[in-house]
């Protein structure tokens, strides 16, 4: 909506200065760039804005005693009581949780990126594929298949003993493990696709020109490949990272009693609490914090690549 | 017809819940079978390398002892409802024998929970068309009830006993007219007057339950009888709890010998404390009591009573037991919606659902016992003689109804359980 104004300015400034006649070709192309930007700013704030300004206005709302949302008065009551020690520990595990799955994509993302872009040759858009075929079935049934491989008497404890690893069932489901597993599981294709991309494009000569001049081949890589590569790999972070700080699924079936995070403790306000301007208000808050640590560890890294 | 999307759009939904229905399965198992299908065929290869893996396989549901279930109640669908009589103008004729009913009937209804061929019988007496539509979880009903503040073009439907003063108090659902509902009197005593709904002015009770803890003999043999054994650190880890905040804050009251649904801060910071006790004990707060007991993952679990009827399906073994300390009695209701199109109908459906061979019926297809004191007498002895299912008057004095908690008290209740569970 920005550009719109933006080009119909430019319009009528060089309509009275240069005396051009109107609907030449300049004013074709900036309204029709317009145009063709409408239908992406009409997505976002019908999908993206709206449903955020909602959110905001319902969390400076108050609940009666009945549940129902009260918008008449507004003010910032909720974001004063938001903040809890109590809450301290569902998100430190958020943290934990999301940082471990942000680390383990890209560790086991990156060697399957980098296979498919120097080695898939004419395979590569069907191994592309293939890293996003579990994404044909729902994510859900995947997550109940996860709790049947991994349960005490699941395929994995089974396959254990037989062959004699170990005689008593190990805990593995409802547990940190479970969890970390079930969102590496659920995340890796966000990662290894960004790092697919900086991979491929990464100039091969620039690789041959450091073996050259006498790199070895992990010095090559550590020098050109990975610094060459660093955006992908932000990419691969910010897309994993976002959305597994706010997961709400995978640690509420593959956890248990000890892995609360802060997106549970929001689910209950909503739903058992019946306190939705409370719940928004939380909700927003932890977006902002998101938000903010990753802009400020964005621009931080930014300027240590840059330095570098 | 505001309701038509509820039968026609979503035929494939329905298709998959009649099955659902037909084998007892629940959503959640339909999931995990499917993704049980799934790792079949990806590691058919290695499983069949191995075999002594122990994968759990799609079995056949073993019909319930009791219940007996040869074939389900499906659904009858109606065709599109013609113009309906006017709900004022039938209202308005208040007489002692009802009017001339509509010719339809939309009702919204848990899966399997009427009997068999309550549906068939009552259209076939009254010739009205019923259509029946279900749900699978209580927030989609109340959601669906209060979407229009009416009833969401539903005529009947079964909330919990705890929804109705919330119901009543924002007009979605209207009071009955007992002259049309002589059954009503079938009630036992116990059940004329509660405490949510004086008189059942606006509800008939319909089923209860109750809410104590099952587990596996195979894995744990004592007899076992008190809450105590939820916190019993024999069983560390194998352990769960419902994820249910008033649930889980009553069993800790009833262990401390504490009043129950108490919002003196004191006491429920003492429940809170014996909670967080147990919490490095559980495996689980679980959703899922079922598919956790029945699959192994828990050895013993806070349950209801129902939901236990159903793991025997699965595990025949598996036990349950009202704690002697007592417990939580639950109940859910019949109402009438305030915009029924079908008022007279809705009406003659209550009190036929009232009539005592039609409730024991009821009582026999689903394990759940009602409130119809004129039904004992033709409900399956099997399930009287269970003292779990029909608890002895001495048991049943121990026995408390949760209420619903709102505003600041519901806060203490909420605020505790966050703080228990981050």
């Amino acid at each position: 909506m920005a550009d719109l104004p933006l080009g119909e300015r430019t319009v009528a400034a060089g309509a009275a200065t240069d005396a051009r006649p109107p609907g030449g070709p300049r004013r074709r192309s900036r309204l029709g760039g317009a145009f063709f930007v409408l239908p992406g700013i009409v997505w976002l704030g019908a999908f993206f804005l709206v449903p955020l300004a909602a959110i905001l206005i319902v969390s400076l709302g108050t609940n009666d005693a009945t549940g129902h949302i009260d918008l008449s008065v507004l003010n910032l009551r909720n974001y004063v009581q938001a903040i809890r020690p109590e809450y301290v520990p569902a998100f430190a595990n958020s943290l934990r949780y999301a940082a471990l799955t942000t680390v383990l994509s890209i560790l086991i993302g990156y060697p399957i990126a980098y296979w498919i872009s120097r080695y898939g040759g004419r395979r590569k858009v069907l191994l592309l594929i293939l890293v996003m075929l579990p994404f044909w079935t729902s994510y859900l049934i995947r997550t109940y298949a996860w709790m049947i491989i991994l349960r005490d008497n699941g395929v994995l404890n089974s396959m254990l003993q037989a062959v004699g690893l170990t005689s008593e069932p190990i805990a593995l489901l409802n547990t940190d493990f479970s969890v970390v597993l079930g969102m590496t599981y659920g995340f890796l294709p966000f990662a290894i696709l960004p790092l697919y991309v900086s991979i491929d494009r990464l100039d091969e000569n620039l690789v041959q020109a450091a073996r050259d001049l006498y790199a070895s081949g992990r010095s090559a890589f550590l020098h050109v490949t990975l610094p060459l590569t660093m955006p992908g790999i932000i990419a691969a972070a910010l897309l994993t990272f976002i959305p597994a700080i706010g997961d709400y699924v995978t640690p509420d079936l593959l956890g248990g009693a000890q892995t609360t995070t802060i997106a549970k403790v929001v689910q209950v306000i909503f739903t058992s609490g019946r306190d939705w301007p409370y719940g928004s208000a939380l909700g927003f808050l932890l977006m902002v914090v998101t938000l903010g640590g990753t802009l400020l560890a964005l621009r931080s890294l930014r300027r240590e690549t840059f330095a570098a | 017809m505001t309701h038509e999307h509820d039968g026609s759009s979503i035929d494939l939904e329905r298709r998959l819940v009649q099955v659902m229905a037909e084998n007892r399965l629940t959503r959640r198992q339909l999931l995990e079978r499917m993704g049980a299908l799934g790792i079949a065929a990806a590691l058919a290869p290695i499983v069949a390398a191995c075999a002594q893996a122990g994968l759990t396989s799609p079995s056949p549901s073993s019909s319930a002892a009791g219940s007996g279930p040869t074939s389900s109640a499906t659904a009858v669908p109606s065709a599109s409802a013609a113009a309906s009589a006017s709900p004022s103008a039938a209202a308005s004729v208040a007489a002692a024998s009802p009017p001339t009913p509509e010719k339809d009937l939309i009702v919204y209804n848990w899966d399997s929970y009427i009997g068999e061929n309550t549906i068939a019988q009552f259209e076939d007496k009254y010739g009205i068309k019923v259509k029946y539509v279900r749900f699978t979880d209580a927030v989609t009903q109340m959601a669906s009830l209060r979407k229009d503040g009416k009833g969401g073009g539903y005529d009947v439907s079964y909330p919990a006993s705890t929804e109705i003063p919330g119901l009543v108090r924002d007009g979605v659902i209207q009071p009955l007219h007992r002259e049309w509902i002589p059954n009503i009197a079938n009630l036992g005593a116990d059940w004329q007057n509660p405490s949510y709904d004086p008189n059942n002015q606006n509800s008939v009770p319909n089923y209860w339950w109750t809410t104590g803890f099952t587990w596996d003999p195979a894995k744990i043999p004592a007899d076992l009888t008190s809450w105590d054994a939820l916190w019993d650190p024999a069983y560390s880890g194998k352990i769960g709890m419902l994820d249910d905040v008033q649930e889980c804050f009553a069993a800790a009251s009833f262990k401390l010998g504490l009043p129950i649904n108490s919002t003196d801060d004191a006491e429920l910071d003492q429940a809170l404390a014996l909670l967080e006790q147990q919490k490095p004990l559980l495996r689980k707060y679980t959703d899922d009591d079922i598919g956790d007991m029945t699959s192994g993952q828990l050895w013993i679990s806070h349950a209801w009573s129902g939901d236990w009827v159903q793991m025997t399906y699965d595990n025949p073994a598996i036990k349950y037991v009202i704690p002697s300390e007592g417990a939580i009695r639950g109940s859910d209701t019949m109402v009438i919606t305030s915009g029924a199109q079908h008022p007279i109908a809705a009406n003659l459906w209550i009190d036929f659902n009232l009539d005592a061979r039609i409730s024991a019926a009821n009582s026999n297809w689903t394990g759940y016992l009602g409130p119809n004191a004129a039904a004992m007498e033709t409900i399956n002895p099997a399930l009287l003689a269970d003292p779990n299912l029909n608890p002895s008057a001495e048991m049943y004095a121990k026995l408390t109804e949760l209420i619903q908690l709102e505003g600041a008290n519901l806060d203490k209740y909420t605020q505790r359980w966050n703080a228990l569970r981050a």
